[in-house]
Protein backbone atom coordinates (compact mmCIF):
# COMPACT_ATOMS: atom_id res chain seq x y z
CA UNK A 1 0.00 0.00 0.00
CA UNK A 2 1.39 3.25 -0.70
CA UNK A 3 1.24 6.96 1.01
CA UNK A 4 -1.71 7.95 -0.84
CA UNK A 5 -3.83 5.18 -0.04
CA UNK A 6 -2.44 5.10 3.78
CA UNK A 7 -3.76 9.28 3.73
CA UNK A 8 -6.95 8.36 1.95
CA UNK A 9 -7.57 5.50 4.72
CA UNK A 10 -6.98 7.99 7.38
CA UNK A 11 -9.27 10.49 5.84
CA UNK A 12 -11.66 8.08 5.77
CA UNK A 13 -11.30 6.84 8.96
CA UNK A 14 -11.86 9.96 10.37
CA UNK A 15 -14.75 10.77 8.69
CA UNK A 16 -16.37 7.62 9.34
CA UNK A 17 -16.26 8.62 13.51
CA UNK A 18 -17.00 11.68 12.90
CA UNK A 19 -20.01 10.57 11.13
CA UNK A 20 -20.57 8.27 13.83
CA UNK A 21 -20.39 10.66 16.62
CA UNK A 22 -23.11 13.15 14.82
CA UNK A 23 -26.46 11.45 16.11
CA UNK A 24 -25.05 12.47 19.85
CA UNK A 25 -24.85 16.04 18.54
CA UNK A 26 -27.63 16.60 15.99
CA UNK A 27 -31.19 16.56 16.34
CA UNK A 28 -33.41 13.58 15.62
CA UNK A 29 -34.48 15.47 12.50
CA UNK A 30 -31.03 15.82 11.52
CA UNK A 31 -30.33 11.82 12.05
CA UNK A 32 -33.37 11.15 10.49
CA UNK A 33 -32.13 13.11 7.32
CA UNK A 34 -28.51 11.30 7.61
CA UNK A 35 -30.00 7.96 8.19
CA UNK A 36 -31.77 8.42 4.35
CA UNK A 37 -28.54 10.09 2.97
CA UNK A 38 -26.74 7.02 4.61
CA UNK A 39 -29.28 4.29 2.75
CA UNK A 40 -29.02 6.19 -0.87
CA UNK A 41 -25.25 5.92 -0.54
CA UNK A 42 -25.15 2.60 0.52
CA UNK A 43 -27.41 1.56 -2.38
CA UNK A 44 -25.89 4.07 -5.27
CA UNK A 45 -22.29 2.53 -4.15
CA UNK A 46 -23.77 -0.98 -4.59
CA UNK A 47 -25.98 -0.75 -7.37
CA UNK A 48 -22.87 0.65 -9.07
CA UNK A 49 -20.64 -1.89 -7.78
CA UNK A 50 -22.07 -4.13 -10.57
CA UNK A 51 -23.85 -1.98 -12.74
CA UNK A 52 -21.07 0.93 -12.66
CA UNK A 53 -18.17 -1.20 -15.26
CA UNK A 54 -20.68 -3.95 -17.03
CA UNK A 55 -22.90 -0.66 -17.68
CA UNK A 56 -26.00 -3.49 -17.14
CA UNK A 57 -28.53 -0.81 -16.12
CA UNK A 58 -30.63 -2.62 -13.48
CA UNK A 59 -34.19 -1.53 -12.32
CA UNK A 60 -34.32 -4.36 -9.94
CA UNK A 61 -32.70 -2.00 -6.94
CA UNK A 62 -36.39 -1.97 -5.38
CA UNK A 63 -36.95 -5.93 -5.94
CA UNK A 64 -34.01 -6.51 -3.40
CA UNK A 65 -34.70 -3.82 -0.97
CA UNK A 66 -38.26 -4.20 -0.72
CA UNK A 67 -37.72 -7.93 -0.41
CA UNK A 68 -35.01 -7.23 2.53
CA UNK A 69 -37.71 -5.09 4.25
CA UNK A 70 -40.43 -7.43 4.08
CA UNK A 71 -38.39 -10.60 5.32
CA UNK A 72 -37.79 -8.35 8.76
CA UNK A 73 -41.03 -7.52 8.66
CA UNK A 74 -42.56 -10.84 8.66
CA UNK A 75 -39.41 -12.52 10.88
CA UNK A 76 -39.17 -9.97 13.47
CA UNK A 77 -41.22 -11.53 15.66
CA UNK A 78 -39.90 -14.98 15.75
CA UNK A 79 -36.03 -14.75 15.62
CA UNK A 80 -33.75 -12.66 17.10
CA UNK A 81 -32.59 -9.27 14.66
CA UNK A 82 -29.03 -10.35 13.93
CA UNK A 83 -30.61 -14.29 12.55
CA UNK A 84 -32.96 -11.82 10.69
CA UNK A 85 -30.53 -9.76 8.85
CA UNK A 86 -28.67 -13.29 8.33
CA UNK A 87 -31.95 -14.49 6.79
CA UNK A 88 -32.59 -11.51 4.93
CA UNK A 89 -28.84 -11.56 2.83
CA UNK A 90 -29.57 -15.42 2.22
CA UNK A 91 -32.35 -14.52 0.55
CA UNK A 92 -31.19 -11.25 -1.13
CA UNK A 93 -28.20 -13.97 -2.77
CA UNK A 94 -30.63 -16.77 -3.55
CA UNK A 95 -32.84 -14.28 -5.21
CA UNK A 96 -30.00 -12.58 -7.10
CA UNK A 97 -28.73 -15.62 -8.28
CA UNK A 98 -31.67 -16.80 -9.44
CA UNK A 99 -32.13 -13.57 -11.91
CA UNK A 100 -28.82 -13.57 -12.86
CA UNK A 101 -28.49 -16.88 -14.31
CA UNK A 102 -31.85 -16.39 -16.33
CA UNK A 103 -30.90 -12.98 -17.35
CA UNK A 104 -27.70 -11.67 -17.51
CA UNK A 105 -27.57 -13.45 -20.86
CA UNK A 106 -29.46 -10.38 -21.81
CA UNK A 107 -28.37 -7.67 -23.68
CA UNK A 108 -28.29 -3.48 -23.29
CA UNK A 109 -32.23 -2.65 -23.00
CA UNK A 110 -33.55 -6.16 -23.11
CA UNK A 111 -31.82 -6.13 -19.31
CA UNK A 112 -32.84 -2.84 -18.37
CA UNK A 113 -36.64 -4.18 -19.14
CA UNK A 114 -36.28 -7.44 -17.57
CA UNK A 115 -35.01 -5.84 -13.86
CA UNK A 116 -38.05 -3.19 -14.28
CA UNK A 117 -40.16 -5.76 -14.91
CA UNK A 118 -39.32 -8.08 -11.49
CA UNK A 119 -39.88 -5.39 -9.52
CA UNK A 120 -43.17 -5.14 -10.61
CA UNK A 121 -43.59 -8.50 -10.53
CA UNK A 122 -41.97 -9.37 -7.26
CA UNK A 123 -44.39 -6.55 -5.94
CA UNK A 124 -47.68 -8.01 -7.37
CA UNK A 125 -46.29 -11.28 -5.58
CA UNK A 126 -46.22 -10.31 -2.48
CA UNK A 127 -49.37 -8.09 -2.46
CA UNK A 128 -51.27 -11.22 -3.57
CA UNK A 129 -49.89 -13.63 -1.67
CA UNK A 130 -50.29 -11.32 1.83
CA UNK A 131 -54.36 -10.55 0.47
CA UNK A 132 -54.95 -14.28 -0.59
CA UNK A 133 -52.66 -16.40 1.72
CA UNK A 134 -51.76 -14.86 4.90
CA UNK A 135 -54.82 -12.12 5.01
CA UNK A 136 -52.53 -9.12 6.11
CA UNK A 137 -53.16 -6.11 3.68
CA UNK A 138 -49.53 -4.60 5.77
CA UNK A 139 -47.51 -5.47 8.44
CA UNK A 140 -46.06 -3.59 12.10
CA UNK A 141 -42.58 -4.09 13.18
CA UNK A 142 -42.11 -3.68 16.75
CA UNK A 143 -38.43 -3.30 16.94
CA UNK A 144 -36.40 -1.39 19.81
CA UNK A 145 -34.66 0.88 17.31
CA UNK A 146 -34.10 4.72 17.54
CA UNK A 147 -33.36 6.48 14.21
CA UNK A 148 -29.34 6.58 15.13
CA UNK A 149 -29.60 2.78 16.23
CA UNK A 150 -30.44 2.16 12.37
CA UNK A 151 -28.12 4.83 11.13
CA UNK A 152 -25.29 3.31 13.14
CA UNK A 153 -26.07 -0.03 11.34
CA UNK A 154 -26.60 1.97 7.91
CA UNK A 155 -22.92 3.14 8.43
CA UNK A 156 -21.19 -0.04 8.93
CA UNK A 157 -23.20 -1.35 6.30
CA UNK A 158 -21.97 2.04 4.37
CA UNK A 159 -18.29 0.99 5.40
CA UNK A 160 -18.15 -2.51 4.36
CA UNK A 161 -19.53 -1.63 1.26
CA UNK A 162 -17.10 1.04 0.00
CA UNK A 163 -14.39 -1.59 1.13
CA UNK A 164 -15.96 -4.64 -0.97
CA UNK A 165 -15.89 -2.17 -3.84
CA UNK A 166 -12.27 -0.50 -2.96
CA UNK A 167 -11.12 -4.01 -2.52
CA UNK A 168 -12.47 -5.25 -6.05
CA UNK A 169 -11.83 -2.07 -8.44
CA UNK A 170 -7.88 -2.99 -7.25
CA UNK A 171 -8.16 -6.90 -7.79
CA UNK A 172 -8.32 -8.63 -11.46
CA UNK A 173 -11.73 -9.35 -10.83
CA UNK A 174 -11.92 -5.10 -11.24
CA UNK A 175 -10.36 -5.03 -14.51
CA UNK A 176 -11.87 -8.48 -15.95
CA UNK A 177 -15.16 -6.75 -15.17
CA UNK A 178 -13.96 -3.09 -17.28
CA UNK A 179 -12.92 -4.80 -19.85
CA UNK A 180 -16.23 -6.84 -20.14
CA UNK A 181 -18.23 -3.95 -20.02
CA UNK A 182 -15.88 -2.75 -23.20
CA UNK A 183 -16.14 -6.16 -24.89
CA UNK A 184 -17.70 -9.27 -23.73
CA UNK A 185 -16.11 -11.23 -26.39
CA UNK A 186 -12.52 -9.47 -25.94
CA UNK A 187 -12.76 -10.25 -22.31
CA UNK A 188 -13.97 -13.90 -22.90
CA UNK A 189 -11.12 -14.06 -25.17
CA UNK A 190 -8.32 -13.02 -22.62
CA UNK A 191 -9.52 -15.58 -20.57
CA UNK A 192 -12.12 -14.11 -18.25
CA UNK A 193 -15.49 -16.15 -17.38
CA UNK A 194 -17.73 -13.76 -17.71
CA UNK A 195 -20.79 -15.26 -16.84
CA UNK A 196 -19.54 -16.14 -13.50
CA UNK A 197 -18.05 -12.60 -12.98
CA UNK A 198 -21.32 -11.03 -13.94
CA UNK A 199 -23.03 -13.60 -11.87
CA UNK A 200 -20.71 -12.60 -8.87
CA UNK A 201 -20.97 -9.13 -8.82
CA UNK A 202 -24.41 -9.10 -9.01
CA UNK A 203 -25.05 -10.88 -6.04
CA UNK A 204 -22.88 -8.82 -4.22
CA UNK A 205 -24.31 -6.09 -5.18
CA UNK A 206 -28.13 -7.56 -4.64
CA UNK A 207 -27.35 -8.24 -1.19
CA UNK A 208 -26.05 -5.77 -0.03
CA UNK A 209 -29.19 -3.60 -1.44
CA UNK A 210 -31.32 -6.26 0.19
CA UNK A 211 -29.68 -5.71 3.39
CA UNK A 212 -30.12 -1.98 3.01
CA UNK A 213 -33.92 -2.86 2.44
CA UNK A 214 -33.73 -5.06 5.87
CA UNK A 215 -32.19 -2.13 8.14
CA UNK A 216 -33.92 0.50 6.94
CA UNK A 217 -37.40 -1.52 8.14
CA UNK A 218 -37.73 -0.87 11.09
CA UNK A 219 -37.93 3.09 10.14
CA UNK A 220 -41.20 2.55 9.02
CA UNK A 221 -43.10 0.71 12.01
CA UNK A 222 -46.04 -0.22 9.47
CA UNK A 223 -45.08 -1.37 5.91
CA UNK A 224 -47.36 -2.50 3.03
CA UNK A 225 -46.22 -3.10 -0.52
CA UNK A 226 -46.58 0.15 -2.04
CA UNK A 227 -44.12 1.38 0.63
CA UNK A 228 -41.08 -0.88 -0.21
CA UNK A 229 -41.58 -1.76 -3.88
CA UNK A 230 -41.74 1.81 -4.97
CA UNK A 231 -40.29 2.12 -8.18
CA UNK A 232 -38.60 5.84 -7.37
CA UNK A 233 -36.05 4.06 -5.02
CA UNK A 234 -34.51 2.26 -8.10
CA UNK A 235 -34.78 5.49 -10.27
CA UNK A 236 -33.24 7.58 -7.61
CA UNK A 237 -30.22 4.73 -6.90
CA UNK A 238 -29.43 4.85 -10.58
CA UNK A 239 -29.58 8.92 -11.18
CA UNK A 240 -27.04 9.03 -8.06
CA UNK A 241 -25.05 6.19 -9.61
CA UNK A 242 -25.06 7.79 -12.67
CA UNK A 243 -24.46 11.89 -11.41
CA UNK A 244 -21.15 11.02 -9.25
CA UNK A 245 -19.94 8.69 -12.14
CA UNK A 246 -20.57 4.83 -12.01
CA UNK A 247 -17.15 3.77 -12.57
CA UNK A 248 -15.55 5.24 -9.97
CA UNK A 249 -15.42 4.49 -6.14
CA UNK A 250 -16.81 7.73 -4.58
CA UNK A 251 -18.92 8.69 -7.97
CA UNK A 252 -22.12 7.19 -6.26
CA UNK A 253 -21.65 8.91 -3.37
CA UNK A 254 -20.31 12.48 -4.67
CA UNK A 255 -24.18 11.99 -6.33
CA UNK A 256 -26.23 10.85 -3.82
CA UNK A 257 -24.98 13.25 -1.06
CA UNK A 258 -26.70 16.29 -2.78
CA UNK A 259 -29.59 14.81 -4.65
CA UNK A 260 -30.70 13.02 -1.62
CA UNK A 261 -31.03 16.20 -0.20
CA UNK A 262 -32.59 17.86 -3.11
CA UNK A 263 -35.21 15.36 -3.06
CA UNK A 264 -36.17 15.88 0.62
CA UNK A 265 -36.46 19.31 -0.30
CA UNK A 266 -38.55 18.86 -3.44
CA UNK A 267 -40.70 16.25 -2.18
CA UNK A 268 -41.57 18.56 1.03
CA UNK A 269 -42.08 21.57 -1.24
CA UNK A 270 -43.87 19.93 -4.53
CA UNK A 271 -45.23 16.81 -3.63
CA UNK A 272 -47.43 16.80 -6.60
CA UNK A 273 -44.97 17.66 -8.96
CA UNK A 274 -41.89 15.11 -7.89
CA UNK A 275 -41.92 12.69 -10.26
CA UNK A 276 -41.99 14.97 -13.20
CA UNK A 277 -38.56 16.86 -11.35
CA UNK A 278 -37.32 13.47 -11.25
CA UNK A 279 -37.63 12.32 -14.69
CA UNK A 280 -36.69 15.75 -15.76
CA UNK A 281 -32.84 15.92 -13.82
CA UNK A 282 -32.76 11.81 -15.30
CA UNK A 283 -32.67 13.16 -18.21
CA UNK A 284 -30.44 16.12 -17.82
CA UNK A 285 -27.29 13.87 -16.24
CA UNK A 286 -27.87 11.65 -18.91
CA UNK A 287 -27.37 14.12 -21.85
CA UNK A 288 -25.02 16.63 -20.10
CA UNK A 289 -22.91 14.72 -18.37
CA UNK A 290 -22.89 11.02 -19.38
CA UNK A 291 -20.29 9.86 -17.18
CA UNK A 292 -20.84 11.55 -14.06
CA UNK A 293 -19.56 15.08 -12.00
CA UNK A 294 -16.21 13.65 -11.20
CA UNK A 295 -15.43 12.74 -14.98
CA UNK A 296 -16.61 15.77 -16.12
CA UNK A 297 -14.39 17.86 -13.31
CA UNK A 298 -11.19 15.15 -14.92
CA UNK A 299 -12.33 16.64 -18.21
CA UNK A 300 -12.17 20.26 -17.09
CA UNK A 301 -8.63 20.15 -15.23
CA UNK A 302 -7.56 18.49 -18.22
CA UNK A 303 -8.82 20.82 -20.72
CA UNK A 304 -7.40 23.91 -18.68
CA UNK A 305 -4.22 22.11 -18.72
CA UNK A 306 -3.16 21.98 -22.19
CA UNK B 1 6.29 -24.33 -25.57
CA UNK B 2 3.91 -24.87 -28.80
CA UNK B 3 1.05 -28.07 -29.22
CA UNK B 4 -0.08 -29.15 -32.32
CA UNK B 5 -3.31 -28.57 -33.41
CA UNK B 6 -6.24 -31.02 -35.02
CA UNK B 7 -8.94 -30.24 -36.58
CA UNK B 8 -11.30 -33.12 -37.72
CA UNK B 9 -14.41 -32.66 -40.04
CA UNK B 10 -15.36 -29.27 -39.05
CA UNK B 11 -19.30 -28.23 -39.61
CA UNK B 12 -21.01 -25.46 -38.81
CA UNK B 13 -24.38 -23.93 -40.47
CA UNK B 14 -26.15 -20.83 -40.22
CA UNK B 15 -29.82 -21.41 -40.96
CA UNK B 16 -30.01 -22.81 -44.74
CA UNK B 17 -25.98 -21.81 -44.92
CA UNK B 18 -23.18 -23.98 -44.57
CA UNK B 19 -20.33 -21.88 -43.43
CA UNK B 20 -17.93 -24.75 -42.93
CA UNK B 21 -18.00 -28.23 -44.05
CA UNK B 22 -16.47 -30.93 -43.38
CA UNK B 23 -12.80 -29.34 -42.67
CA UNK B 24 -9.77 -31.11 -41.94
CA UNK B 25 -6.28 -29.77 -41.00
CA UNK B 26 -3.70 -29.88 -38.80
CA UNK B 27 -0.64 -27.64 -38.01
CA UNK B 28 2.75 -28.74 -36.35
CA UNK B 29 4.13 -27.00 -33.26
CA UNK B 30 6.22 -24.61 -34.58
CA UNK B 31 4.52 -24.49 -38.27
CA UNK B 32 3.26 -21.08 -39.52
CA UNK B 33 0.35 -21.70 -41.56
CA UNK B 34 -1.76 -19.59 -43.86
CA UNK B 35 -5.44 -20.19 -44.03
CA UNK B 36 -6.76 -18.48 -47.43
CA UNK B 37 -9.83 -18.43 -49.78
CA UNK B 38 -12.07 -15.93 -51.20
CA UNK B 39 -14.36 -13.50 -48.74
CA UNK B 40 -17.45 -15.40 -46.88
CA UNK B 41 -15.47 -19.11 -48.06
CA UNK B 42 -15.12 -19.31 -44.02
CA UNK B 43 -12.28 -18.79 -42.60
CA UNK B 44 -13.36 -16.65 -40.07
CA UNK B 45 -15.64 -19.10 -38.72
CA UNK B 46 -12.93 -22.09 -38.49
CA UNK B 47 -11.24 -19.33 -36.08
CA UNK B 48 -14.63 -18.52 -34.48
CA UNK B 49 -15.28 -22.83 -33.72
CA UNK B 50 -11.60 -23.03 -32.81
CA UNK B 51 -11.08 -20.67 -29.98
CA UNK B 52 -14.93 -21.56 -28.86
CA UNK B 53 -16.64 -18.26 -29.49
CA UNK B 54 -19.10 -20.10 -32.00
CA UNK B 55 -20.34 -24.00 -31.30
CA UNK B 56 -19.61 -26.68 -33.75
CA UNK B 57 -22.35 -28.60 -35.58
CA UNK B 58 -20.24 -31.37 -35.54
CA UNK B 59 -16.59 -32.43 -35.85
CA UNK B 60 -13.70 -32.06 -33.37
CA UNK B 61 -10.92 -29.63 -32.61
CA UNK B 62 -7.78 -30.89 -30.39
CA UNK B 63 -4.89 -28.76 -29.12
CA UNK B 64 -2.05 -31.10 -27.88
CA UNK B 65 -4.24 -33.89 -27.48
CA UNK B 66 -7.13 -32.42 -25.85
CA UNK B 67 -10.15 -32.17 -26.94
CA UNK B 68 -11.59 -28.40 -26.85
CA UNK B 69 -14.04 -28.78 -29.33
CA UNK B 70 -17.21 -27.68 -27.27
CA UNK B 71 -15.17 -25.62 -24.69
CA UNK B 72 -15.99 -22.07 -23.58
CA UNK B 73 -13.72 -19.40 -25.31
CA UNK B 74 -12.38 -18.35 -21.91
CA UNK B 75 -11.41 -22.13 -20.87
CA UNK B 76 -9.78 -22.82 -24.77
CA UNK B 77 -7.86 -19.33 -23.68
CA UNK B 78 -6.34 -21.41 -20.47
CA UNK B 79 -5.70 -24.12 -22.84
CA UNK B 80 -3.22 -22.19 -25.08
CA UNK B 81 -5.13 -20.45 -27.22
CA UNK B 82 -5.10 -16.48 -28.36
CA UNK B 83 -6.42 -14.73 -31.49
CA UNK B 84 -7.26 -11.45 -32.55
CA UNK B 85 -10.12 -10.04 -34.41
CA UNK B 86 -10.81 -9.27 -38.23
CA UNK B 87 -11.75 -5.87 -37.42
CA UNK B 88 -9.57 -4.35 -34.46
CA UNK B 89 -11.18 -4.74 -30.59
CA UNK B 90 -9.08 -2.77 -28.32
CA UNK B 91 -10.73 -1.89 -25.02
CA UNK B 92 -10.99 1.96 -24.64
CA UNK B 93 -11.80 2.05 -20.74
CA UNK B 94 -8.83 0.55 -20.22
CA UNK B 95 -5.42 2.01 -20.69
CA UNK B 96 -3.04 0.22 -23.47
CA UNK B 97 -0.86 -1.70 -20.43
CA UNK B 98 -3.83 -3.16 -18.82
CA UNK B 99 -5.38 -4.34 -22.21
CA UNK B 100 -2.39 -6.72 -22.12
CA UNK B 101 -2.38 -7.06 -17.82
CA UNK B 102 -6.27 -8.61 -18.63
CA UNK B 103 -4.69 -11.43 -20.45
CA UNK B 104 -1.65 -12.19 -17.92
CA UNK B 105 -3.78 -12.27 -15.26
CA UNK B 106 -6.46 -14.03 -16.74
CA UNK B 107 -4.24 -16.18 -19.25
CA UNK B 108 -2.87 -19.25 -18.71
CA UNK B 109 -0.79 -17.97 -15.14
CA UNK B 110 -2.62 -15.79 -12.73
CA UNK B 111 0.14 -12.08 -13.14
CA UNK B 112 -1.06 -9.45 -11.48
CA UNK B 113 0.58 -6.49 -9.60
CA UNK B 114 3.74 -5.19 -10.50
CA UNK B 115 4.85 -8.56 -11.67
CA UNK B 116 2.46 -7.96 -14.28
CA UNK B 117 3.06 -4.52 -15.28
CA UNK B 118 6.18 -5.26 -15.96
CA UNK B 119 5.20 -8.52 -18.07
CA UNK B 120 3.04 -6.67 -20.00
CA UNK B 121 5.58 -3.60 -20.63
CA UNK B 122 7.75 -6.83 -22.18
CA UNK B 123 4.86 -7.68 -24.24
CA UNK B 124 3.96 -4.13 -25.58
CA UNK B 125 7.93 -3.67 -26.31
CA UNK B 126 8.07 -7.20 -28.46
CA UNK B 127 5.55 -5.66 -30.96
CA UNK B 128 7.06 -1.72 -30.77
CA UNK B 129 4.96 -0.20 -27.91
CA UNK B 130 7.62 0.33 -25.66
CA UNK B 131 6.87 3.04 -22.92
CA UNK B 132 2.82 3.30 -24.24
CA UNK B 133 1.66 1.62 -21.51
CA UNK B 134 -0.08 4.64 -20.14
CA UNK B 135 -1.69 6.12 -23.02
CA UNK B 136 -5.60 5.33 -23.98
CA UNK B 137 -6.00 2.88 -26.61
CA UNK B 138 -8.29 5.19 -28.51
CA UNK B 139 -5.23 7.56 -28.99
CA UNK B 140 -3.52 5.03 -30.91
CA UNK B 141 -3.16 4.59 -34.43
CA UNK B 142 -4.58 1.76 -36.52
CA UNK B 143 -1.56 -0.15 -36.86
CA UNK B 144 -0.40 0.64 -33.05
CA UNK B 145 -3.81 -0.83 -32.14
CA UNK B 146 -3.18 -3.86 -34.00
CA UNK B 147 -0.10 -3.83 -32.07
CA UNK B 148 -1.58 -3.71 -29.29
CA UNK B 149 -3.98 -6.46 -29.91
CA UNK B 150 -1.10 -8.95 -30.28
CA UNK B 151 0.55 -8.13 -27.19
CA UNK B 152 -2.72 -8.46 -25.92
CA UNK B 153 -3.16 -12.15 -27.71
CA UNK B 154 1.27 -12.89 -26.50
CA UNK B 155 0.29 -11.88 -22.98
CA UNK B 156 -2.05 -15.14 -22.29
CA UNK B 157 1.35 -17.01 -22.91
CA UNK B 158 -0.65 -19.07 -26.00
CA UNK B 159 0.90 -22.36 -27.65
CA UNK B 160 -1.21 -21.17 -30.81
CA UNK B 161 -1.84 -17.87 -31.80
CA UNK B 162 -4.95 -17.16 -34.19
CA UNK B 163 -4.21 -14.05 -36.40
CA UNK B 164 -7.11 -13.08 -38.34
CA UNK B 165 -6.48 -10.51 -41.19
CA UNK B 166 -3.87 -9.21 -38.90
CA UNK B 167 -1.89 -7.57 -41.57
CA UNK B 168 -5.24 -6.07 -43.70
CA UNK B 169 -4.89 -2.86 -44.22
CA UNK B 170 -1.51 -1.55 -43.06
CA UNK B 171 0.49 0.56 -45.86
CA UNK B 172 3.71 -0.97 -47.29
CA UNK B 173 6.25 -0.20 -44.26
CA UNK B 174 4.06 -1.37 -41.88
CA UNK B 175 3.00 -4.44 -43.88
CA UNK B 176 7.06 -4.68 -43.55
CA UNK B 177 7.28 -4.40 -39.84
CA UNK B 178 4.00 -6.78 -39.02
CA UNK B 179 5.86 -9.33 -41.34
CA UNK B 180 9.04 -9.50 -39.20
CA UNK B 181 6.50 -9.06 -36.27
CA UNK B 182 4.74 -12.50 -37.19
CA UNK B 183 8.42 -13.89 -38.17
CA UNK B 184 9.82 -13.13 -34.78
CA UNK B 185 7.41 -14.92 -33.31
CA UNK B 186 8.04 -17.91 -35.96
CA UNK B 187 11.75 -17.76 -34.48
CA UNK B 188 10.91 -18.29 -30.48
CA UNK B 189 8.64 -21.35 -32.20
CA UNK B 190 4.74 -20.15 -31.95
CA UNK B 191 1.95 -22.13 -34.01
CA UNK B 192 0.91 -19.67 -36.14
CA UNK B 193 -3.00 -20.17 -38.15
CA UNK B 194 -2.72 -17.06 -40.32
CA UNK B 195 -6.21 -16.06 -41.85
CA UNK B 196 -4.48 -13.59 -45.14
CA UNK B 197 -5.19 -12.08 -48.19
CA UNK B 198 -1.84 -10.46 -49.01
CA UNK B 199 0.15 -12.92 -50.76
CA UNK B 200 3.84 -11.23 -50.14
CA UNK B 201 2.61 -11.55 -46.57
CA UNK B 202 1.50 -15.35 -47.34
CA UNK B 203 4.46 -16.08 -49.29
CA UNK B 204 7.08 -14.37 -46.53
CA UNK B 205 5.71 -16.43 -43.26
CA UNK B 206 3.46 -19.72 -44.41
CA UNK B 207 5.08 -22.71 -45.52
CA UNK B 208 2.06 -24.56 -45.87
CA UNK B 209 -0.97 -23.30 -47.03
CA UNK B 210 -4.91 -24.65 -46.87
CA UNK B 211 -7.40 -22.56 -49.08
CA UNK B 212 -11.13 -22.84 -48.36
CA UNK B 213 -13.56 -22.13 -51.16
CA UNK B 214 -17.60 -21.70 -49.99
CA UNK B 215 -17.03 -23.57 -46.91
CA UNK B 216 -14.96 -26.40 -48.14
CA UNK B 217 -11.15 -26.90 -48.02
CA UNK B 218 -10.17 -27.01 -51.31
CA UNK B 219 -6.53 -27.13 -51.59
CA UNK B 220 -3.40 -27.95 -48.98
CA UNK B 221 0.26 -28.27 -48.94
CA UNK B 222 3.81 -25.70 -49.30
CA UNK B 223 2.39 -22.29 -50.59
CA UNK B 224 4.34 -22.20 -53.75
CA UNK B 225 2.31 -24.96 -55.32
CA UNK B 226 -1.25 -24.20 -54.02
CA UNK B 227 -1.18 -20.90 -55.13
CA UNK B 228 -0.09 -22.38 -58.77
CA UNK B 229 -3.30 -25.07 -58.63
CA UNK B 230 -5.85 -24.11 -60.75
CA UNK B 231 -8.86 -24.44 -58.57
CA UNK B 232 -7.60 -21.98 -55.95
CA UNK B 233 -6.90 -19.51 -59.28
CA UNK B 234 -10.72 -20.13 -59.83
CA UNK B 235 -11.59 -20.14 -56.60
CA UNK B 236 -9.92 -16.30 -56.60
CA UNK B 237 -10.39 -15.01 -59.90
CA UNK B 238 -13.19 -16.65 -61.27
CA UNK B 239 -13.68 -19.10 -64.25
CA UNK B 240 -12.03 -17.24 -66.76
CA UNK B 241 -8.50 -17.49 -65.43
CA UNK B 242 -8.94 -21.06 -64.30
N1 LIG C 1 -22.70 -15.31 -36.98
C1 LIG C 1 -23.12 -15.56 -38.25
N2 LIG C 1 -24.43 -15.69 -38.54
C2 LIG C 1 -24.84 -15.96 -39.78
N3 LIG C 1 -24.04 -16.11 -40.82
C3 LIG C 1 -22.71 -15.99 -40.63
C4 LIG C 1 -22.19 -15.70 -39.32
N4 LIG C 1 -20.83 -15.64 -39.41
C5 LIG C 1 -20.54 -15.87 -40.70
N5 LIG C 1 -21.65 -16.09 -41.44
C6 LIG C 1 -21.68 -16.41 -42.86
O1 LIG C 1 -20.85 -17.53 -43.07
C7 LIG C 1 -20.12 -17.39 -44.25
C8 LIG C 1 -18.64 -17.48 -43.95
O2 LIG C 1 -18.25 -16.29 -43.28
P1 LIG C 1 -16.78 -16.03 -42.72
O3 LIG C 1 -16.36 -17.20 -41.96
O4 LIG C 1 -16.82 -14.73 -42.01
O5 LIG C 1 -15.95 -15.91 -44.05
P2 LIG C 1 -14.47 -15.37 -44.29
O6 LIG C 1 -13.84 -15.08 -42.99
O7 LIG C 1 -13.79 -16.46 -45.05
O8 LIG C 1 -14.61 -14.14 -45.14
C9 LIG C 1 -20.54 -16.07 -44.89
O9 LIG C 1 -21.53 -16.33 -45.85
C10 LIG C 1 -21.12 -15.31 -43.72
O10 LIG C 1 -22.12 -14.43 -44.16
MG1 LIG D 1 -13.13 -13.29 -42.19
Amino acid sequence: MNMKTLHGFALAGVAVVLLACAPLLISDYWTGVLLGMTGYVTLATAWALFSGPTRYISLATVAFFGVGAYTVAVLNEVMPYPLVLLCAAGIGMIMALMVGLSTLRLAGVYFVIFTFGLAELVRQTVSWWEVNVTYTMGRYIFLPFEGRHIYWQLLALAVVTFLISWAIGRSRFGLALKALGDDETVAAHAGVDVTRIKLLLFVISSTIITLVGAIQAPRWTYIEPSIVFNPTVSFMTLIMALLGGAMRLWGPLVGAVPLFLLFEWLSVSFPDHFSIILGLLFILIVFVMPNGVLAKIDDLRKGGRT
Amino acid sequence: MSKPLEIMNLHKRFGGLVAVKDVSFKLQPGEVVGLLGPNGSGKTTVLNMISGALPCDGGTVRIGGTDITMMKPHKVAKHGVARTFQLVRPLPTLSVAENVQLSLAFGKKRHWGREARALAEEKLAFVGLEGRGDERVGNLTYIDQKRMEMARALASEPDLLLLDEWLAGLNPSELRIGIDLVQNLQGQGMTVLLVEHIMEAVRALCSRCIVMSAGEKIAEGPSAEVLQEPAVIKAYLGDDHA
